[in-house]
């Protein structure tokens, strides 16, 4: 056999799942092996390192024959005598995943000998352990420290952008965008498509910029407008509507992995959530610089332009999933927040899977580990916190009055426990009768005689068992005593009504130290206070006069918050960092450390190559349906290479140039003939050269998203809410889909004008997305998402011809066609024809509207009209 | 009826068998089909996400049923026994580090209030509240050693559907569509079937398609009414009409077409409303258990209150695999009350358990029954579990709290070898002890029977290939072999 064919036929016996030993042509197996010259060297330099005295992953220790016989999470490492059934010897043969060690591979020599040594009984020279030294410091160093080449820095997106010279491709054409593209389709030879009629550019502009179809007097405006700057006069006014931002605050939404509820099990209600949710749509309305949008949603807390709107900016960093139960006992999961937020950060801000170097060096790109944890460093101030939306006076007057109520209705309560409480004794004696007989004997004896288990048992029947509610003491009072209670009960609960209003809250992260987070929801332990892990006493957010300080956070070794290495100091992506910026700014206060503005300072700079880039890449995404790096959230090696490099690093520099204005980014590109272009256009030749239609000779349709999909609907029957801004709507849902849930169940509006707001406001809860926004790909809301998949499934189908929504939508759109068109049926198809699609219907479309009327009612054509391809796209 | 799905030639294009959906709808409607239709039968066409895609071997099982307990089920009080909880009875638990509870004070151990038998010629040991599922022993191999890694019902919810803790993974059904695609155009290839009740826990996100187009997520079937939501045109909406719009619709989304010659989204588009149309006719007949003879609606306790329910859900289940669903997920715990109507028996697992287990007990061995008489146990994979197991020490006296330690999950079919214990956790159950497997050891080992490797079934994201066993999973041996 061929070492190949050797090698082919392991891979088939592994892909078949057979246990196949390795074949024998290494012999070691009559030798007989010392541990201590064979094995211990073995185990010292490729072992001990993770399985010794730093640390023991996986929980194994392999410094001892006790220790490797226990084995880790995965079982025993060893079984004397049976090296083919022992992990040890599998994972350095690499006969199971993960094969070990990590950093390499044993030689072949060195794992026939593990092999011929565990076969011979495993004998482990007693006191061999003694001389194990303890880690070497130069191999943690190796693992905290990975050197970033030359190559690597000179990868595209890791290099400052430059512009380069626009070619010359085409004298007549006029924007630079088009001069790019050009000169890419001449080398591709590639013939570009004509200018799109006005019906459809007029259409797509509405579309695209603020998500909804243009009415059909907005339609007329524009036709009627045949000045040569009637596109450009047309763009300004969509930039300059409020429904602008609620159409590309959507998009930045989504990359903020937004929702109005906390995932999990309980999924808690974020009642304040849609706070941020409005401050993203005012910053696209007021064109907000994207760098200083940037810089309020990392640090609005340590900038010294601090305000309101800044302070709920940083809700971006919170956006994220979170368990919120028994937080505080579970402290490791702060480490999957933090991640959270660096993944969003890299992601959506950096275009780098930054979150996949939290346990090794990133695996492709040049992100080394001890990157993580410097960024790690950079936000472990991180606290969630709320921030009041009023005056400070005005929270002070709110809290005084409060505190006053509450200390009035204390000797209240206690007046209604004193009441309860022999009452409470006898039903709880009466309870106990319920148990089996051990637990009541338990229960009963004296302190003093029950067994450990006993006070075990009894501990947990007293005080966790033994309950008794209020409605069944209420039941056994006196008269009396029920009177008075029901007196006092009263007296609370006016006293209750005196409270002032909460006063509106943000909720914001700041710095802090995290392990003195005041409990939340959830971190009480049922039925046992006590049983809640304590910590020691601290401060959670920083008041003193002295500089607050960050709390300690380490490399990780694998990741794992119980294997700790160096103390970190706060950094950024090496890779992408130029000169020597600073990595904390203290704010004057000092009430914060400065570390998050530092890392939003770097982020939002001209000096970072990839935070520009990926910005100006979602615009030209959103307008084009492709983006110049399609991968949109990777611009690392598994991304996807761009289309047009210069193009894109011409647009970046420009759109730093003018300031960072989003809005005039977008005038650049729609001015553009490129975006003009007709979708619906074929060239044979150039369809076999592209079919991807990559070098854009053609502009490509898009299918509209899910929220617009509805927005559409709305709009056609003219049913739509336009309100802009406030708390979020919960359209009706079917009781069968309301029953999936327990905690912070969907409470249905009524269907109606209060619910038919732009989908932007319909509540986004984690534990059940809206059905019809999940037919058509929104996406899920734990993971920051750039770009949309687009599937044509038949629930799509099913929604739109069955849905209650949508009939009754159909119904309305039909109404209302019939009130404005009068009772002509050319006029009505007319009519619908141009509300839903924009045009008017040719004469075949005539024809069979005409025939479909001549038997049917006008809701039949209008929901047809809701069902096309057409409707749904934007071409 | 000129126009009406005038596209056949497209869509049928690779010599589908069902040459006329229209007529099958129209037979249909007539009262001419029989019960069973190839119109719900054929596999879905290439140019979609649910085109059917070859495994990466041949397959011991083409569909799996899942069983999921909702709550998570004692394990030391259904299908792992431990005498020695008898034996050390309210006794503290020492010298096993730290017990980390989850509500409430610790207690002593704890013995099962139920007694444990041997069952069949295997003499595999389980509860006694399991009769009838004791017939079935000889087919059954019960895993002792699985553990989860948070004693969260929601963290190990979704552990066990997508393999992490953490939200927005994909679930498993959800990989298998991705993988194998579908077997049926009438009806999803990946279904769950909530306790009529409510929930589960984590609701609707345990059949999620995460960070997969959403193609690939499971669709809620109830188990009675209409299955699907949105399934039927609403009252008031004639079939006539329905029909009258839908022609037009095909009509004009054809000329549509001819703009964009060779659109495949387009035409995707187009053929969805034939998919649709199509799972509007066989969705319903799937579900329509008026078909099933008193003998079968029997055998799944369809005849007694307290096992209708769930005899419903897993009749069901048959149903849906005969019709060509590669993946069904059968809930039994709502959520209405979580301490009664979930396994979740931290007040008193006594009362708790004796309820769920009579509630399944027949329903689950009939549903084993009905598919070996239907010659389809050797190709459908029956897998049982919860979310995690419960603890060997009491809680609140009577009750049990939750035990990601260990767990028990049992599996059927799929030519596995039954009568079989695999792994053991220690003798008390609070942990895995021997053969210790992880979540993701069985999801390679579900993978590979129905014929996936499972290092190779991977999904683009965030930069990687993502797995649904991440970077670990092996394969049960005891099982895969």
């Amino acid at each position: 056999m061929t070492r190949r064919t050797i090698f082919a036929s392991m891979i088939w016996l592994l892909a078949v799942g057979w246990v196949v030993s390795v074949p024998s042509t290494l012999s070691r197996a009559q030798e007989s092996v010392s541990f201590t010259r064979d094995i211990q060297p073995i185990l010292q330099n490729s072992c001990w390192k993770c399985h010794g005295e730093a640390m023991q992953l996986s929980k194994l220790d392999l410094r001892t024959l006790e220790g490797a016989l226990k084995g880790g999470e995965k079982g025993a490492s060893i079984v004397p005598g049976k090296a083919e059934d022992s992990r040890l010897y599998r994972r350095v043969a690499g006969l199971e995943r993960p094969a070990m060690p990590m950093d390499g591979k044993l030689t072949g020599d060195q794992i026939s000998t593990i092999k011929a040594w565990i076969d011979q009984g495993a004998h482990w020279d007693v006191g061999a352990e003694a001389k194990a030294p303890s880690v070497d410091p130069a191999a943690l160093a190796a693992l905290e420290n990975m050197e970033i080449s030359p190559e690597a820095r000179n990868y595209w997106a890791f290099k400052l952008p430059l512009q380069a010279p626009v070619p010359n491709a085409s004298a007549d054409l006029r924007n630079p965008i088009d001069r790019f593209l050009e000169k890419t389709r001449r080398e591709k030879d590639l013939k570009a498509a004509p200018r799109a009629d006005r019906l459809t550019l007029v259409r797509r502009a509405y579309m695209d910029l603020i998500g909804l179809p243009p009415t059909p007097s907005e339609t007329e405006e524009f036709l009627s407008d045949n000045s040569p700057e009637a596109w450009g006069h047309l763009i300004d006014k969509l930039l300059a509507s409020p429904h602008y931002g609620e159409r590309w605050g959507r998009h930045w939404l989504d990359v903020a992995r937004y929702a109005d509820s906390d995932g999990f099990e309980q999924d808690f209600d974020r009642p304040n959530a849609w706070l941020y949710r409005d401050y993203v749509v005012r910053s696209f309305n007021q064109d907000k610089p994207y760098n200083i949008f940037i810089k309020e949603q990392v640090a609005g807390d340590e900038l010294e332009t601090k305000s309101a709107d800044t302070m709920i900016a940083t809700g971006f960093l919170r956006a994220g999933p979170r368990v919120h139960f028994r937080e505080k006992d579970t402290p490791e999961r702060r480490f999957d927040y933090l991640d959270d937020v660096m993944a969003t950060i890299g992601r959506g801000i950096l275009g780098l899977t930054v979150q996949c170097a939290r346990c090794h060096n990133h695996k492709f790109d040049p992100i080394p580990q001890k990157d993580y944890y410097s960024l790690q460093a950079a936000i472990f101030g991180y606290v969630e916190t709320t921030y009041p939306l009023v005056p400070k006076e005005e929270a002070d007057a709110y809290n005084k009055k409060v505190a006053e109520i509450d200390a009035q209705i204390k000797p209240l309560r206690e007046r209604i426990a004193e009441i309860e409480a022999p009452y409470r004794e006898k039903l709880k004696a009466e309870a106990l009768r319920k148990y089996p007989e051990n637990v009541q004997r338990a229960v009963e004896k004296p302190e003093n005689e029950r067994t450990p288990g006993e006070k075990l048992l009894a501990t947990q029947v007293i005080e966790g068992g033994l309950n008794v509610n209020g409605p069944t003491v209420e039941r056994a009072l006196t008269p009396e005593h029920a009177a008075e209670r029901k007196a006092l009960n009263d007296r609370i609960a006016a006293l209750q009504k005196e409270k002032p209003q909460p006063i509106p809250v943000a909720d914001i992260v700041t710095d802090g130290d995290y392990r003195f987070t005041p409990l939340g929801p959830g971190d009480d332990v049922i039925g046992c206070v006590k049983c809640r892990i304590q910590e020691a006493e601290g401060t959670f957010l920083h008041t003193g006069p002295a500089r607050y300080q960050v709390p300690p956070s380490y490399f990780l070794v694998r990741g794992d918050p119980a294997s700790k290495g160096s103390l970190m100091k706060p950094g950024f992506i090496t890779v992408a960092t130029y000169g020597n910026p600073a990595t904390e700014i203290p704010p004057a206060d000092g009430r914060t450390s400065g570390r998050r503005r530092a890392l939003a300072e770097w982020l939002a700079s001209r000096e970072n190559p990839l935070a520009p880039r990926v910005i100006v890449n979602r615009v030209w995404h959103h307008h084009f349906g492709r983006g110049i790096v399609p991968t949109l959230d990777n611009f690392g090696k598994m991304g996807d290479p761009p289309t047009h490099p210069e193009l894109l690093d011409w647009l970046t520099v420009e759109f730093m140039n003018r300031g960072w204005s989003i809005k005039q980014l977008h005038k650049l590109m729609i001015t553009s003939e490129a975006y003009q272009m007709a979708s619906a256009y074929t060239d044979a030749e150039d369809l076999e050269k592209d079919p991807q239609n990559q070098y854009l000779w053609r502009y490509r349709p898009q299918r509209l998203d899910a929220e617009i999909v509805r927005d559409g609907i709305l709009r056609a029957s003219g049913a739509i809410n336009l309100a802009v801004g406030g708390t979020p709507v919960r359209p009706p849902l079917p009781e069968t889909l309301i029953k999936s849930t327990i905690y912070n169940v969907w409470k249905n509006q009524d269907d109606g004008p209060e619910v038919w707001r732009r989908s932007l406001y319909v509540y986004r809860k984690r534990g059940m997305m809206f059905p019809m926004f999940e037919v058509f790909d929104m996406p899920d809301s734990n993971f920051s998402a750039g770009r949309r998949s687009v599937s044509t499934v038949p629930t799509q189908a099913l929604t739109l011809i069955n849905n209650d929504f949508v009939l009754k939508q159909a119904q309305l759109f039909a109404d209302r066609v019939k009130k404005e068109a009068g009772d002509d049926p050319v006029k009505q198809i007319g009519l619908a024809y141009r509300i839903a699609l924009t045009r008017p219907p040719d004469e075949t479309e005539l024809a069979l509207a005409t025939d479909l009327l001549g038997s049917h009612a006008l809701v039949d054509l209008t929901h047809v009209l809701l069902n096309l391809s057409e409707f749904l796209y934007m071409r | 009826m000129k126009y009406f799905w005038s596209r056949r030639d497209f869509l049928f294009q690779s010599g589908g068998g069902i040459s006329g959906l229209a007529l099958a709808y129209l037979l249909h409607k007539d009262g001419l089909l029989a019960a069973e239709s190839d119109a719900c039968n054929n596999a879905p066409l290439g140019g979609n996400p649910y085109a059917r895609k070859p495994p990466h071997f041949k397959p011991r099982a083409k569909a799996v049923i899942s069983l999921f307990m909702t709550g998570g089920p004692s394990h030391v009080d259904t299908f792992d026994p431990k005498p020695a909880l008898a034996k050390y009875a309210g006794e503290p638990l020492t010298g096993k580090g730290d017990i980390n509870v989850r509500q409430g004070w610790p207690g002593p151990l704890m013995p099962s209030p139920f007694q444990f038998k041997k069952y069949g010629q295997s003499g595999l040991e389980f509860a006694e509240i399991f009769p009838n599922l004791g017939r079935h022993a000889d087919e059954m191999a019960i895993l002792r050693s699985i553990y989860a890694r948070s004693n969260d019902h929601v963290q190990s919810t979704y552990e066990l559907q997508s393999g992490q803790i953490r939200a927005g993974y994909p679930s498993m059904g959800a990989w298998i569509t991705y993988g194998l695609g579908s077997e049926t155009s009438g009806l999803p290839a990946f279904v769950a079937i909530p306790d009529p009740r409510g929930g589960p826990i984590a609701g609707v996100s345990n059949w999620t398609a995460g960070f997969m187009p959403a193609a690939y997520q499971g669709t809620a079937f109830r188990s009675s009414g209409d299955p699907i939501l949105d399934l039927k045109p609403p009252e008031g909406l004639t079939p006539e009409q329905q029909r009258a719009r839908l022609d037009l619709l095909a009509k004009l989304n054809e000329r549509d077409l001819e703009k964009y010659p060779g659109d495949s989204e387009l035409a995707a588009r187009i053929s969805s409303y034939e998919l649709a149309f199509r799972m509007q006719g066989c969705a319903p007949r799937a579900v329509d258990l008026s078909n099933e003879s008193e003998v079968t609606r029997k055998l799944y306790g369809m005849d007694e209150k307290i096992t209708e329910p769930f005899g419903r859900q897993c009749l069901l289940a048959r149903r849906l695999v005969e019709h060509g669903v590669r993946f069904v997920q059968v809930f039994s715990g709502g959520l209405g009350d979580q301490n009664t109507d979930t396994w979740d028996a931290h007040v008193d697992v006594k009362t708790n358990h004796s309820l769920h287990a009579a509630e399944t007990d027949r329903p689950i061995a009939g549903l084993l029954t009905d598919l070996k008489a239907r010659g389809l146990l050797d190709s459908t994979l029956v897998v049982w579990h919860g979310e995690f197991g419960r603890m060997p020490i009491s809680q609140r006296g009577v009750g049990r709290d939750h035990n990601p330690g260990a767990m028990a999950v049992w599996m059927a079919g799929a030519g596995i070898k039954g009568g079989l214990a695999i792994g053991a956790s220690d003798e008390f159950g609070l942990k895995a002890e021997q053969q210790v497997m992880s979540v993701h050891d069985l999801h390679a080992t579900i993978l590979h029977l129905l014929g996936l490797q499972h290092t190779k079934l991977t999904y683009r994201f965030n930069g990687r290939d993502m797995r649904l066993t991440d970077v670990y999973g092996e394969l049960i041996p005891q099982i895969a072999s």
